[in-house]
């Protein structure tokens, strides 16, 4: 058969100039642009585009829009594969590779539509019914195979090789949809002197316009409306744009395709996520025409008769010759009209008893046959409409046809109003819902509004505009926007109550939710309609129930015997159309997927080889290769190293805070469970904070630099939580405290000397200043300049070696570092990395981020004569609860391995010699390091009091390596130096 | 520290920024404001995002108690002695990045970067946005028709430019 066999000559949006070829399936057709997918697919008489989603029965083109609900694809081909797409709102481009889903082997033959056959068993809830046995396990045992046996598109895993862009925007007006109402909202809003964003989801402007006849009044009046607002340097169209969320604070979530016919397809972001704020804006975003309930409804060939005439008169496709209209309104009459006038043979099922004159009048000049009071009750085709059964006053009677166009009435798109909580509002008189109120800054107009004339929906959307601009201030004269009648009749519809014959009569097409399983929710007493929908799954697929809502709805208030308002309605939520996670990520993957901190010395680290761990958002060095061949050889070394000789450690990352002002010292005596108030200037103090609730909250060392000033270091992973803590309780609790508190850990570089030779290093590397022990004692502060920057020396161990934190201004960290080093040769100063830093003060018995881990209280880490007999401090009364003080706890304890040839993990749980290992034990192994000093693995943990006895042994086991099992006896957690002497050797 | 990028309808440098910044206390802020404005020798920016050049001197108020005083390359620093019972100050320059941009792409540079309304009042020339860049705390500083700086925490600064110049 010829391509495009079912394309016009004439007429249509599309530009015969310009043929476009593709693929679907494998099969070479071609289309024109200005096609999308689904026109071009019609046109050369594709009609089963997909299979659905839990019987596998055939599915073709459902409609012209995002509602679609049926012809679902894959796009494109490794990296750019993208699953799910409505075909109807794929603009087609050359080259475009097109795959239908969820069938095997093959689209016309699926092997799983035997599903169809088992339908009497697979109604709603059965697999919750009926996989729930015979072991509690059996469900994960099925789901692979339900999973398998059900779905949609499969999603690639290759790298996705394009380029995705989220950004923001702004708007004093925002019109979404750029149908009539939109285009005369986004005019007068222009007009009036505001900027404008017109968001349209189409690649054409136009909505139901589109739908008109390429040479009509209408397609004047567009061509008019389009160069109007291109005239407005403020006014933005922004075409391929979906408008899939509505925020707080007036912000639309938008997703833009790029223009897929642009020949350079690398040169351009793929897909951009905008985050447009608008201070005011008009919802335009027009109704969804609901399909009819009767049985094999969903069969390929049934088709919303707005979506037909879209086909006809925007594609030049006429998709069938023989014509089947069923309706309950008056606009699919337009429908039967513009087909009959293409020479199709047309009849009109409408259910209402006596169809208006002037259309029946205007159906027999084109030759339409009438049926009134008819409906279709069921319909026969496979992958094709053959006929249909028609049920009226004569009677029940069969018409050959090869398309069927259905008109349910119209459902204003409420979607994105609803997205901040306001629940649509029951319009009797048009037997829909509306956006049930707006708040400030907002407005809608057109048919989502219940407007449906075109003309109606113009004037609409002009006050509407006019007024969104004059609720940001902008109110200069806005003429009248150019009048559009087209003759349109009302469209009151006449509620469909679905009539079913042998075959599945289908609500969502995209679920395969039947009326029989709304029947069954019913009968199970899922009357509440959102108890309806997530025992159905009615309304859940990537269309949202766009078409299935309201039948649903309706045909649940039918069995329950109430109103639609009493009923009620879903909430709808966002994203109104789906998104690829690709563009929600924007540029945020790869190297960009996080912002890298980098220290000032970190060019050094890595010109000398370094190798890097990410802690946090730090780049922090984790071992130098130059101590050993890996990072266990390395880190040992390097301990070896600092306990021996002096290492020299990175510590810029710690968090810096500068406390300020003259009730500095109150506020810090507040904020740390010791006190602070007396530390004499120029001293230095570990101290530790504990949140309201009692728990440790972080640790580290606060140094008064004058009697009013501190200066503050946290761990490196709560510098931000710290900060955040402090200002928040200046703010809210304490604001008559006169305290400042400044983010200074981007200021300094910082830098640690430790170990026996360290006192000489710095002797050599600052030959002017006085580093001795009385000028400089444990915990002392000496504050200098060098190279022209603040100097700051504190005498601090966290190793339990003789060590000096080097601070100086950023900008000289490096030069520095680089002076240490070279100052410190002649002691055998070597730098070390992350990995000894932590074997270190494990060693030593130091608590960090593995034992402080949101769980455990002072008396839990061993620190609770920190606290004494204070009070007043932040979670001073919690940390006095019973269960905080229960003598069980699980308390900080040293481990040794005593195994030959084995070692500890961190992450093993501890159980009794002889207790089974199961559950979750008697505590848990924190922090582990092979210490030179002991020869052995040694570790700290957290153990219940009960079992915690020094000299008690305990097996450790490893989940993660297959229960790996290793003996331990617990002894102090200080593994070195318990008397201290080192930090003065 | 100092980097660049340029193409033909933007540029991007990287240079120190030179930076001080005092607060006053709740309950004596009009005096400290008095001497701080005494000191400096010019009126300080009435609120937040409002700024006032001073002979080589951008005062930027950053919060209701709190201002930046940026200094231009080369200028030396104010002799400001702040009374301890009206305020207090600190020196941000070491850990602070200005990121200069202009050139005519910068208002879609930018729209990838950070939320500020580039045609917005608030952001006219000489006005100052505190914001987020890529969940990064920073100031916007617009500084021209097609000019702006971000001032950046130094430990991020590459990593910033890095996103600007991929932009």
């Amino acid at each position: 058969m010829s391509s495009n066999h079912k394309r016009l000559s004439m007429g249509g949006r599309i530009d015969r100039e310009q043929p476009v070829e593709f693929t679907f399936d494998g099969r070479k057709l071609a289309g024109y642009r200005g096609d999308t997918l689904a026109s071009a697919l019609l046109a050369n008489g594709v009609t089963l585009v997909g299979r659905s989603f839990k019987y596998h029965r055939p599915r073709g083109i459902f409609s012209a829009g995002p509602e679609e609900p049926n012809a679902l694809v894959t796009l494109g081909s490794a990296g750019r594969r993208e699953p799910n797409l409505p075909a109807t709102t794929l603009e087609l481009a050359d080259g475009m590779v097109v795959e239908s889903q969820n069938r095997w082997p093959s689209l016309a033959f699926d092997v799983q539509s035997v599903n169809g056959l088992l339908a009497p068993f697979l109604s709603a809830g059965f697999y919750y019914k009926t996989f729930m046995g015979p072991t509690r396990r059996a469900w994960m045992f099925y789901e692979h195979f339900i999973r398998k046996a059900a779905g949609l598109g499969r999603a690639g895993t290759d790298a996705d090789p394009d380029r995705y862009e989220v950004r923001h925007a702004f708007a004093d007006v925002a019109i979404v949809g750029g149908g009539p109402a939109g285009l005369s909202a986004a005019r007068a809003a222009a007009a009036a002197g505001a900027r404008v964003a017109l968001i349209e989801q189409d690649f054409l402007l136009g909505g139901q316009l589109l739908a008109e006849p390429s040479d009509s009044a209408a397609a004047s009046w567009l061509k008019q409306a389009e160069a109007e607002l291109e005239g407005f340097e403020t006014a933005a169209l922004m075409k391929r744009t979906a408008a899939f969320g509505s925020y707080d604070g007036n912000v639309l979530g938008l997703v833009e395709q790029r223009d897929p016919t642009d020949p350079q397809p690398n040169g351009e972001t793929r897909q951009t996520v905008t985050m447009l704020r608008a201070r005011s804006i008009v919802f335009a975003t027009g109704a969804i025409e609901r399909p009819m309930v009767f049985s094999n409804n969903d069969r390929p060939g049934v088709m919303l008769a707005s979506a037909a005439r879209t086909y006809l008169n925007r594609f030049a496709v006429l998709p069938g010759k023989k014509i089947i209209v069923a309706t309950t309104n008056d606009g699919a009459w337009r429908t039967a009209f513009d087909y009959a006038a293409a020479g199709a043979e047309v009849t009109v099922a409408d259910l209402r008893p006596v169809p208006p004159a002037a259309l029946a009048a205007e159906a027999a000049w084109l030759g339409v046959v009438v049926r009134a009071a008819t409906r279709i009750v069921d319909l026969n085709g496979g992958h094709a409409v053959r006929r249909v059964t028609l049920n009226g006053p004569d009677g029940q009677s069969e018409a050959a046809c090869d398309l069927v166009c259905v008109s349910g009435g119209w459902s204003p798109t409420v979607h994105l109003t609803s997205h901040l909580g306001s629940k649509p509002a029951y319009r009797d008189d048009i037997d829909g819902f509306v956006p049930g109120s707006f708040p400030a800054g907002r407005f809608g107009a057109g048919a989502m509004m219940g407007t449906y004339a075109t003309g109606d929906a113009i004037e609409d959307g002009h006050r509407a505009g006019t007024e969104a601009a004059s609720s940001c201030g902008k109110s200069a004269s806005v003429p009248a926007p150019s009048k559009l009648d087209l003759d349109e009749t009302a469209t009151i519809s006449l509620r469909e109550i679905p009539s079913v014959g042998r075959g599945k009569a289908f609500v969502d097409f995209q679920m395969d939710v039947t009326t029989e399983d709304i029947e069954l929710a019913h009968r199970e007493g899922y009357e509440s309609v959102e108890h309806l929908k997530r025992y159905t799954t009615l309304g859940m697929g990537t269309d949202q129930g766009k078409t299935s809502n309201f039948a649903a709805l309706a045909a649940m208030a039918t069995l329950r015997r109430a109103t639609i308002p009493k009923t009620g309605v879903t909430t709808f939520r966002p994203p109104y159309t789906p998104v690829a996670i690709g563009a929600l990520a924007g540029r945020a993957t790869g190297h960009h997927f996080k912002p890298i901190r980098r220290t000032p010395m970190h060019d050094w680290h890595m010109a000398n080889g370094a190798e890097m761990l990410e802690v946090g958002l730090w780049m922090r060095p984790y071992f130098y290769p130059q101590s050993g061949r890996d990072v266990n050889d390395a880190y040992v070394a390097e301990m070896r190293n600092v306990r021996q000789a002096a290492g020299l450690m990175d510590i810029s990352t710690l968090g810096k805070i500068d406390v300020q002002g003259p009730d500095a010292a109150i506020f810090l005596d507040r904020i740390y469970a010791n006190g602070f108030a007396k530390l004499p200037v120029g001293r230095a103090r570990y101290g530790v904070m504990l949140r309201d609730d009692g728990i440790v909250f972080d640790d580290g060392t606060t140094t008064r630099l004058a009697e009013n000033r501190f200066f503050m270091t946290t761990s490196t992973a709560k510098a931000a939580d710290v900060l955040s803590r402090l200002e928040f309780l200046l703010d809210t609790a304490w604001p008559d405290l006169r305290v400042a508190v400044t983010s200074v850990s981007d200021e300094w570089a910082a830098m640690s000397v430790a170990g026996p030779n360290s006192r000489a290093v710095l002797s050599a590397a600052f030959p002017a200043l006085d580093v001795s022990d009385e000028a400089l004692p444990h915990m002392g502060l000496l504050e200098s300049e060098w190279e022209g920057r603040a100097l700051r020396i504190l005498r601090l161990s966290y190793s339990g070696e003789r060590a000096y934190e080097i601070y100086v201004g950023a900008t000289a960290g490096e030069q520095l570092w680089s002076r240490l080093l070279e100052a410190g040769r002649a002691f055998d100063l070597k730098p070390y990395g992350v990995e000894a830093l932590g074997a270190l003060r494990v060693e030593k018995g130091h608590v960090a981020g593995p034992e402080i881990d949101g769980r455990t209280t002072l008396d839990d880490l061993g620190l609770g004569r920190m606290a004494g007999k204070r009070s007043g401090f932040v979670g001073d009364v919690l940390r006095r609860r019973p269960a905080l003080q229960a003598p069980n706890r699980q308390r900080l304890v040293g481990l040794e391995c005593i195994e030959d040839g084995k070692r500890l993990r961190g992450g093993a749980i501890l159980f009794l010699p002889d207790e089974k290992p199961y559950g979750h034990g008697r505590g848990r192994v924190t922090s582990v390091s092979f210490s030179p000093e002991r020869g052995h693995y040694v570790g700290l943990a957290l153990l219940a009091g009960d079992v915690a006895a020094e000299g008690s042994e305990v097996v450790a086991v490893y989940p993660m390596k297959d229960d790996e099992t290793v003996r331990a006896r617990i002894v102090s957690p200080v593994f070195l130096d318990p008397q201290g002497e080192r930090l003065h050797g | 520290m100092a980097s660049s990028m340029s193409s033909r309808d933007f540029s991007l440098s990287v240079a120190d920024c030179p930076l001080i910044q005092v607060e006053g206390w709740d309950g004596t802020l009009t005096q400290f404001e008095k001497s701080v404005s005494a000191s400096l020798g010019t009126k300080l920016p009435a609120s937040v995002g409002e700024t006032v050049r001073h002979k080589g001197l951008l005062i930027i108020r950053v919060a209701p108690r709190r201002l930046w005083l940026a200094l231009d390359e080369g200028t030396q620093a104010p002799a400001l002695a702040v009374d301890p019972d009206l305020g207090c100050s600190v020196p941000l320059g070491e850990g602070r990045v200005r990121l200069k941009m202009t050139g005519p792409d910068i208002a879609r540079l930018l729209s990838g970067c950070v939320t500020v309304d580039w045609h917005a009042p608030a952001a006219a020339p000489g006005r100052a946005v505190l914001t987020s860049f890529h969940h990064v705390s920073v100031v916007f500083l617009r500084t021209g028709e097609t000019a702006c700086e971000l001032i950046v925490p130094r430990s991020f600064a590459r990593s910033l430019s890095d996103w600007i110049a991929d932009g």
